[in-house]
């Protein structure tokens, strides 16, 4: 025992001397993750989409159409930046890019309301955009039913109603709206929990696969292995472990982004979230071991890791969720750590879940560890015999 | 006249040389046809997969009633009803229903408190309170919007009936329930689709990144084994940068002008995405898209020293990219700066351009600045590839004499 943690920390400082020689390990390890985090902390930085243009083709032209006009515009969302003169320029000016809605006020509409004949007023979202258009759909419908019910009060209340009749009257069935985790409606809660941690695991996967596709690569897999003291268990713990030290610095920059930018809450356990953000790590690095232990070609492992890490946003179901994707969509998307990871992260620091609910996502993703186990006599193979090394 | 034709055969054959060396060099190298070639396929048949039905209905939701009545009841089957949310269990009490919630086995719970009917026929407000989660955003959307419509509609029929109850005509009483008639209609995509949203921007986007990385891959091998030399023609010292920068282009752009033709046309057919705008529009545009992506390519290749530094270090820029192009996040919502910043990725305008040719039908015209950022960038990236390239010659050993 007290032989291979020798043998684990003389190549540990052996990856360490590397890291120092070797500028790749710095652009990746050191100045890709710095840009990467200012990028992050500077996009989201202003949290919520306000003022999103929108074109009003008022038909009327009254003093009624004009006020619903204003309570659109007041809207957070909304922000009307066109009085369209008929649909047609409108329909040019969402093709121009220049809107992103337009509402139509017939011609009749106060007419209509003070006559007590129902009016129709039309609103066109576009639905390229489906954020864009959620925000938008939400804000104008609201903004539209507040003034209908500001309509239907003076109307009750000129036949004699008292206002809590009236009251009753216009909406008898009365919600009382709850919006639990996300309680602004702040799509950068979303994005930015997704965004980061696939950015990490990206690095997570690149940086290990590097670390040990250049020993064969470059041919120096034997002297790493030596190093190890001949033991593989020892030579691949000492080369990970300063690799990992790096990424999880960089995760818990991360984190600190997350809850201090962004401003996502933490409503669950902080220690569980650390420790699940470890396993995520490891998880990533286990795959990667195993990639290039088995294609013994680091830039073919790149490929295929590098490929493999992109799809895992896709699958986690953060944006298009996984109980509306097909059966075998479904099987594929447990093959990704980071699926576990945005349930963890969703139950520990959005719901607030009890850590009995996190519990099994944690398992999963150590689970993972298995995988360089499994593949270490391939791993040696690799290393001990020249005819590995230095393929392109 | 006599060196002018000179002149034109030289980069003829240069040209011919350039390509045929370039075509050699992503064919018989495993890893760049990968990306080059496959790599744009296999991401974009995936995704389509992943996001293959398109639309989230049935949600499981939770509803708690404690009225017990008939009203209740109805209330209960209107929200089993609909497309987007069905009542999944009836919890018995919150605790219950906070549970199920945490299992993940319901989204979205309703409360209808025990005075539900009584207020209802006393012709008091009833409440009913909802708890949606937001941490899902599409999930949220779906059951909010099932839920309020439900209940909309619920209190609208009461309330007519309260008016007719009262001994208003029916017209009039229409009116007076609902006196704006309001309808929302998504233009487009009108089933809001994910695949038809997001698709078209990431195919976009994985275009310009393969792009980036392959041509990446190809200039830091030449680097690093020192092959720009094999750039120069047999049996001349003397060379030009211009045909060799337009020759590797004429390559990538052949290529991806077979892969892009299958990926915008069959694979687009395959999964019904919005297909407004016309042929001719979508193929000058993608056109001029790719060449821009092309030369950025050229010009980024240059910086990278070995074969694998362009995916090491660009991989990861995948979601910025997507990022900045406005799709995954509105522009609203960024700092300005960095939306104006992103201008110099090609995809940036890309994604705007085809988005608004191929979902929403726009014409050339309707797309100008698009267009003409673009152009801008291939000035810009192309100018910077013959510099660079240049350079490297230089450096390499083929001297101008």
């Amino acid at each position: 025992m007290k032989a291979f943690l020798h043998h684990t920390a003389a190549a540990a400082r052996r990856e360490v001397g590397r890291m120092g020689r070797m500028p790749m390990y710095r652009r990746l390890l050191f100045y890709l993750p710095l840009v990467a985090f200012a990028f992050f902390a500077v996009f989201f930085s202003k949290g919520v989409a306000r003022n999103i243009p929108i074109a009003v083709v008022d038909d009327d032209r009254t003093a009624l159409s004009r006020k619903l006009a204003d309570m659109i515009d007041a809207t957070p969302t909304a922000w009307i930046a066109y009085q369209a003169q008929s649909m047609t320029e409108a329909e040019r000016l969402m093709r121009d890019g220049e809107v992103m809605a337009v509402v139509l006020i017939p011609y009749g509409f106060e007419k209509g309301l003070l006559g007590n004949v129902p009016v129709a007023v039309e609103n066109y979202v576009t639905g390229t955009n489906i954020t864009v258009n959620g925000l938008l759909s939400k804000d104008i419908q609201t903004a539209v039913t507040t003034f209908s019910a500001g309509v239907q009060l003076q109307l009750l209340t000129a036949r004699g109603m008292s206002d809590g009749q009236a009251m009753a009257q216009i909406m008898p069935v009365r919600f009382d709206r709850h919006v639990l985790f996300n309680p602004y409606i702040n799509y950068g809660y979303y994005l930015a929990p997704s965004f980061m941690p696939m950015m990490l695991l990206i690095l997570a996967v690149m940086a290990t696969i590097f670390a040990v596709g250049t020993e064969l690569k470059y041919g120096t897999a034997a002297e790493w292995l030596h190093t190890g003291g001949g033991s593989m268990t020892a030579a691949l713990t000492g080369k990970l472990l300063p690799v990992t030290a790096l990424l999880l610095l960089q995760a818990f920059v991360m984190l600190f982004i997350l809850l201090e930018v962004v401003g996502v809450p933490m409503n669950g356990s902080f220690a569980l979230m650390a420790v699940g953000t470890v396993c995520f790590l490891l998880a990533y690095q286990s795959i990667a071991v195993m990639i290039v232990a088995l294609m013994a070609n680091m830039r073919l492992s790149l490929s295929l890791g590098g490929g493999y890490s992109v799809f895992a946003f896709t699958f986690s179901g953060l944006t298009f969720p996984i109980m509306a994707m097909w059966a075998p969509m479904r099987w594929l998307s447990r093959c990704f750590p980071f699926t576990y990871y945005t349930d963890l992260f969703i139950d520990q620091m959005m719901r607030g879940a009890p850590v009995v609910y996190s519990l099994p996502d944690l398992g999963y993703m150590a689970l993972f560890a298995v995988l360089p186990m499994l593949v270490l006599p391939r791993l040696r193979k690799v290393c001990t015999e020249p005819k590995f090394w230095g393929r392109e | 006249m006599n060196r002018l034709t000179r002149q034109l055969k030289s980069y003829r054959d240069q040209f011919v040389a350039v390509v045929r060396n370039e075509f050699r060099a992503v064919f018989t190298d495993e890893g760049a046809l990968l990306i080059v070639v496959f790599a744009l396929l296999i991401y974009s048949v995936s995704y389509s997969l992943a996001y293959g039905p398109q639309v989230l209905r049935n949600v499981p939701i939770g509803v708690v009633d404690n009225s017990h009545t008939a009203a209740s009841r109805q209330l209960t089957a209107l929200f089993d009803a609909g497309p987007n949310a069905y009542v999944a269990y009836e919890p018995t009490d919150m605790e219950e229903a906070r549970e199920l919630f945490f299992q993940r086995r319901i989204y979205g719970i309703v409360y209808i408190p025990a005075d539900y009917e009584r207020r209802l026929l006393d012709g008091r407000q009833a409440d009913v309170a909802i708890y949606v989660d937001a941490s899902y955003f599409l999930m949220y959307r779906q059951v909010f919007q099932e839920l309020v419509a439900t209940i909309g509609l619920t209190g609208a029929e009461v309330g007519l009936q309260r008016l007719v109850a009262r001994g208003a005509e029916l017209p009039q009483a229409e009116a007076i329930v609902q006196p704006v008639v309001y309808q929302s209609h998504n233009l487009f995509n009108p089933y809001l689709g994910y695949g038809s949203f997001a698709m078209p921007a990431i195919i976009i986007v994985i275009i310009q990144q393969t792009l980036l990385i392959g041509i990446g891959m190809i200039g830091g091998t030449w680097r690093e084994k020192n092959l720009y030399r094999r750039l120069c023609p047999a049996g001349r010292d003397r060379m030009s940068t211009l045909p060799i920068v337009v020759g590797r282009a004429a390559v990538y752009l052949l290529i991806y002008g077979v892969t892009v033709c299958y990926i915008l046309g069959v694979h687009y057919k395959l999964f019904h995405y919005p297909d407004n705008g016309t042929t001719g529009a979508v193929v000058v545009f993608t056109a001029i898209y790719l060449a821009a992506a092309i030369a950025f390519g050229l010009a980024l290749s240059l910086l990278f020293r070995t074969r694998e530094s362009s995916l090491l270090l660009l991989l990861w820029t995948s979601i910025p990219v997507l990022m900045l192009s406005g799709v995954s996040f509105p522009r609203e919502g960024m700092p300005d700066w960095l939306y104006r910043l992103g201008q110099l990725l090609p995809s940036s305008s890309g994604v705007e351009g085809f988005i608004r040719i191929r979902s929403m039908g726009a014409t050339l015209a309707e797309v100008l600045p698009e267009i003409r950022i673009l152009l801008l960038l291939i000035v810009l990236y192309g100018g910077l590839a013959l510099f660079g390239t240049h350079r490297v010659l230089c450096s390499a050993g083929c001297r101008r004499r």
